[in-house]
């Protein structure tokens, strides 16, 4: 990074992080600590809610997932907008009806306290383990672009995230959330049509898109069905939509955020506007990457975007034949690519080059050993993108990283405190104690988060890896949620036996590898439904 | 529970008919993403 681009990165950081704190101030409550007193407006609420999913790995590994596999990952979120309308319809009432902190607490009213705990601690496993990929993301940022080691630059993030968190509560996270994302749109826009910009003369858009439709990357809507396959539109309507439900109705780190709202009505908007927003915000991701794939058809990238990697391979004995094949290859498809923009025939001579390429790359990752995947976007914006750009797009991604960070961490404070340490360990107490300890479980999971970074690392598409993650323990919340909303007869033992049964069979779905990881939610929920009756039938008692 | 009051949308007078508008708003996206990848893959 040259001088411009770190002092647009800082002064951009700074100005956000300060502004955040300073709407924060005063937040000497419990209330106002944990739910910003209930004063919310939906459109900070809507670009938070935002914020917090749209993570440094949507700008990392989304465009990566653009480059390698196309578009039809956007699938993924077709669901949203039907689960939205489910939850504005459903938990949006209830909990502010509730005038709950947590999710669990309504399970609590509605069933038992196990039934709670149970779900909270599930929620802390799940939330935990996902805050340490947040957080691997951005490391891998500044390692590449700093040469620092892995924990150095998991430690810096986590101390700035960490400082204003605590500080600050959920009113700075959601101001500052406000912030990053308006960043992020803009370090968006602005790689977007630097990339567009970038092409050779003659190509542009159309050329761009010729070329990536050619290579099979135009694809955002794949109708083949398997239950095996990641992404077609029916695994992202059935699939993306339980996600979205478990997600939104369930998952406090955005639960949270739509209970600070300060009645119904703003709690919906902010949601109906991620239900509009966010499909045309992947796309756009997904097509940067796209255009990054055309980009690169032009111009040679290396054989493998990781430096290390790439270190390792050249040490290899078969490092130079394998650089010679894709050396001709990329020649190859250069040509035809540049003829087919111009309307000549040669998309077969392209497709043949295009698959000489990824034979290479495969045959390069398998001596590595690694993935490339979230290293493509970051070298296109370090080497070609002009100073200063640099600075905001990575302040964008740093900006992304720390909305996550901030509202996993405060989410998994909120639930310490009020599920497990108010609730089971010390029910009566001055309120500023509660709101001490709710500082110190914020700082508490805020370490948590850099320790277990270290362990995040290498897990190939971190997007996938959040996903698939999630996958394992949502459609166990979402099916006792529903039992709870949609079952009244359903008792407490119907609930708890039937979350256990959910998350059993999510567990042998997984192991026995028959079916792909976004069906897990709703076999999942579909099995606490039917346990859930099941066992309230049976144990029901006759009058 | 809490009496809270649920209050009509801002616009277009009722929620239903926002939840429908975002409904025919998901179906045109997909319509026009199918016809994009069709377009540019042809």
């Amino acid at each position: 990074m040259r001088p411009l681009d770190w002092a647009v990165m800082v002064l951009t950081l700074t100005a956000i992080i300060s502004y955040g704190l300073w709407r924060a101030r005063g937040a000497a409550t419990t209330d106002s600590y944990l739910r910003a007193g209930k004063t919310m407006p939906w459109y900070a609420m809507a670009l938070s809610i935002m914020a917090t999913q749209a993570s440094a790995i949507t700008f990392i590994s989304t465009t990566g997932q653009g480059y390698v596999d196309g578009m039809r990952f956007v699938q993924f979120y077709f669901g949203l907008p039907l689960a939205m309308i489910v939850v504005c319809l459903t938990a949006v009432p209830i909990f502010h009806r509730a005038n709950v902190y947590t999710a669990y607490e309504y399970l609590e009213k509605r069933f038992d306290a196990k039934t709670r705990t149970l779900v909270s601690i599930i929620f802390l496993i799940q939330r935990g383990l996902a805050v340490g990929l947040a957080l691997a993301a951005p490391a891998i940022v500044l390692t590449v672009l700093l040469g620092w080691p892995d924990q150095i630059t998991t430690l810096v993030m986590g101390v700035i995230v960490i400082t204003y968190t605590v500080l600050g509560g959920v009113k700075a996270i959601t101001w500052t959330d406000f912030q990053q994302m308006l960043i992020m749109m803009a370090g968006l826009g602005t790689a977007l049509i630097m990339a567009i910009n970038l092409l050779p003369e003659g190509i542009g858009l159309t050329g761009a898109l010729t070329v990536a439709g050619a290579a099979g990357k135009l694809n955002p809507v794949t109708t083949d069905f398997s239950w095996t396959d990641r992404y077609n539109i029916w695994s992202g309507l059935f699939g993306g939509m339980f996600l979205a439900l478990s997600y939104f109705g369930c998952d406090q780190s955005q639960v949270q955020r739509y209970l600070t709202g300060s009645s119904i009505t703003q709690s919906r908007l902010s949601l109906l506007f991620n239900a509009v927003a966010k499909i045309p915000m992947q796309f756009l991701i997904l097509l940067t990457g796209t255009v990054v794939f055309a980009f690169f058809t032009f111009i040679q990238p290396p054989l493998l975007f990781h430096p290390g990697d790439m270190a390792k391979l050249k040490a290899d004995p078969a490092y130079p034949a394998l650089q010679q094949k894709f050396d001709n290859a990329f020649r190859q498809r250069h040509e035809s690519a540049a003829k087919m923009v111009h309307g000549e025939p040669t998309r077969e001579e392209f497709k043949s080059a295009q698959r000489d390429i990824d034979d290479t790359r495969k045959q390069a990752a398998k001596i590595t050993g690694g993935n490339d995947t979230n290293y493509i976007f970051l070298h296109f914006v370090t080497n070609y993108l002009p100073p200063g750009i640099v600075g905001l797009v990575i302040a964008a991604i740093l900006g992304a990283a720390m909305s996550v960070i901030s509202g996993e961490v405060n989410s998994l404070a909120t639930v310490s405190v009020i599920d497990i340490y108010k609730r089971l360990l010390r029910p009566v107490a001055e309120d500023g104690h509660y709101l001490w300890v709710s500082r110190a479980f914020t700082a508490f999971w805020g370490v948590y988060a850099v320790v277990t970074a270290q362990f995040a690392k290498n897990l190939g598409s971190l997007v996938e890896a959040v996903n698939l993650l999630g996958s394992f323990f949502y459609g166990g919340i979402l099916g006792v949620f529903a039992l709870a909303m949609y079952f009244p007869k359903v008792g407490a033992n119907g609930a708890f036996i039937g979350v256990l049964a959910g998350e059993a069979a999510i567990f042998a779905l997984h192991f026995t590898g028959a079916a792909s990881f976004l069906w897990y939610n709703v076999a999942g929920c579909i099995v606490v439904i039917l346990t859930g009756n099941l066992v309230s039938r049976l144990t029901a008692r006759t009058p | 529970m809490k009496q809270v009051i649920d209050e009509p949308p801002p616009f277009l007078g009722s929620w239903r008919r926002i939840y429908i508008l975002v409904i025919l708003y998901l179906v045109t996206l997909i319509t026009a993403f199918w016809f994009f990848g069709k377009a540019w893959s042809s």
